[in-house]
């Protein structure tokens, strides 16, 4: 779940931490060095490519592909470990059991429990795909900045709107989470105790979330307004981040991502 | 709710992201219908920001908590736009908190979105029929934010089960839905209760917020 700490985030401003994935972006490696458009379409490849991976001998070589990245993105080890904890532990929850259930071959047997080597093998290809598209992913996002890289999606064809959309959603986010904590303190102080499932406890909590709506709902329409006096709607001379005036060097760091995707696909054919 | 990444085989992934390709862009065309979508931008963003920020809000199941997944009430208030914030929502969750995942992401906003969608029109649908009565309207927004989260509940539990690469036979496979669903099932009488106690609460504060809202009284 979200780290829920005040502090204060790289804006400067005080705020509920839970947009800390670019916290990092201003570190100087070669990973940061890369431009935003070929860098997403690139580690984009390079996830999907390992979603599909379903030979065991291809994992030395994901693993090593991975931690290479990682070693050249800069970024600290806390970090991964931070993002790897929670949606590691819903892996876990899921795959705890295949050993028991999957395949022929016993290797430990305690009464009718029985531990299968397929089912070890399956636990071990599917924790070790999760930990290196998770990782990717973090390097993905984590070495800009994270409005940067949504503003790049709209030169992978992403949609107006779409991007528009995720651009204020993530402008505001915190600032709603801030107000959600500030109200949820208010309630607390004023004796509520959210321990017990109540008539009651549902209905403080149910006017917590309309409140929220409500509120959000009045500053979009302060929102659109400030968006209209700034002209937004109108044509404009501001470029998008297209294709256009990327590096050598980000050119030369796609096309090395997807020969790495491209001999994982083949790998399989010619193993 | 989420399904994290390398569960799923690269053509469900990829799959999943066709579909939810195809669906955001239906929802973009009826969006683009409205008279100004411009106008709706920052309304829908913020409304996305808050119902993320509201599923955050943990509640007492004893002996633990639950925390909602609103698709219903999202379907209901923010009507197309619904499926491309719900979509937004879990690229942001996927990216900062790590539930979801980027390669599962078009799978995730399937689960979640397709029964929003339902709940929009399943809520319209309704109104022309009980909004002369108090009970009836209580009882339609707590069936369909209910019914919204089921249906989001029981496509989880069979793309999950269908995928999980174990030998489990077709009786064994409908006892873990069922046992599944029964969990789940607890979580959408809370979700459908919620529902109706937010919705009350918009058409006695800011009715301008629900469909047709501003135009004629509250049924509650």
């Amino acid at each position: 779940m979200a780290r829920e700490t005040r502090t204060v985030t790289p804006r400067g401003r005080e705020g509920v931490a839970i947009l800390g994935i670019d916290r990092y972006a201003h570190l100087k490696s070669p990973v940061h060095r890369w431009q935003h458009p070929p860098k997403l379409l690139g580690l984009l490849s390079l996830i999907f490519t390992f979603a599909g991976v379903e030979r065991l001998q291809l994992l030395p070589l994901m693993v090593g592909v991975t931690a290479g990245l990682y070693a050249l993105s800069r970024l600290p080890f806390s970090f991964l470990w931070g993002h790897l904890r929670y949606p590691g532990l819903f892996i876990a929850g899921v795959v705890v059991f295949l050993p028991l259930v999957q395949g022929e071959t016993v290797i430990v047997q305690w009464g009718a429990v029985a531990v299968r080597w397929e089912g070890c093998l399956t636990v071990v290809l599917i924790v070790t795909r999760f930990v290196c598209i998770v990782t990717v992913s973090l390097v993905l996002f984590g070495t800009a900045p994270f409005v940067s890289s949504l503003k790049a999606m709209r030169s992978l064809g992403l949609p107006k709107l779409l991007v528009d959309m995720a651009l204020l959603t993530y402008r505001y986010l915190e600032e709603l989470a801030e107000m959600r904590l500030r109200m949820q303190r208010a309630m607390t102080l004023r004796g509520f105790r959210g321990d017990r499932l109540t008539k009651r406890n549902l209905e403080r909590l149910a006017d917590l979330v309309g409140t929220l709506l409500v509120r959000s709902y009045e500053q979009s329409q302060r929102v659109y307004q400030a968006m209209i006096l700034r002209g937004y709607g109108q044509p404009t001379t501001e470029q998008d981040q297209t294709w256009q005036g990327i590096h050598a060097y980000s050119w030369w760091g796609l096309v090395l991502t997807l020969v790495i995707a491209c001999s994982f696909w083949i790998a399989p054919l010619v193993l | 709710m989420h399904i994290p990444d390398s569960l799923l085989p690269p053509a469900i992934a990829i799959g999943g992201y066709a579909i939810t390709g195809g669906t955001t862009w239906y929802a973009l065309r009826q969006i683009n219908k409205d008279h100004d979508p411009t106008q709706n931008i920052p309304k829908a963003s913020l409304l996305t920001a808050a119902f993320f920020v509201a599923s955050l809000i943990h509640f007492p199941v004893p002996p633990s908590s639950i925390h909602l997944i609103l698709n219903g009430l999202m379907g209901i208030i923010l009507g197309y736009y619904a499926f491309p914030a719900i979509l937004i929502g879990l690229f942001f969750q996927a990216v900062l908190f790590g539930h979801g995942g980027i390669s599962t992401l078009g799978v995730n906003a399937l689960l979640m979105g397709i029964p929003a969608l339902y709940a929009h029109h399943c809520y319209q649908w309704g109104q022309g029929w009980v909004k002369k009565y108090p009970l009836g309207s209580t009882i339609w927004t707590f069936f369909t934010s209910a019914s919204a989260l089921l249906l989001s509940a029981f496509l989880f539990v069979s793309v999950v089960i269908a995928n999980i690469p174990a030998d489990l036979d077709t009786d064994l496979e409908r006892q873990a839905i069922l046992i599944s669903m029964i969990g789940y099932g607890i979580q959408s009488l809370i979700e459908g209760t919620i529902g109706v106690m937010v919705v009350s609460f918009l058409w006695r504060v800011k009715p301008e917020l629900l469909p047709h809202g501003g135009e004629r009284g509250s049924p509650f």
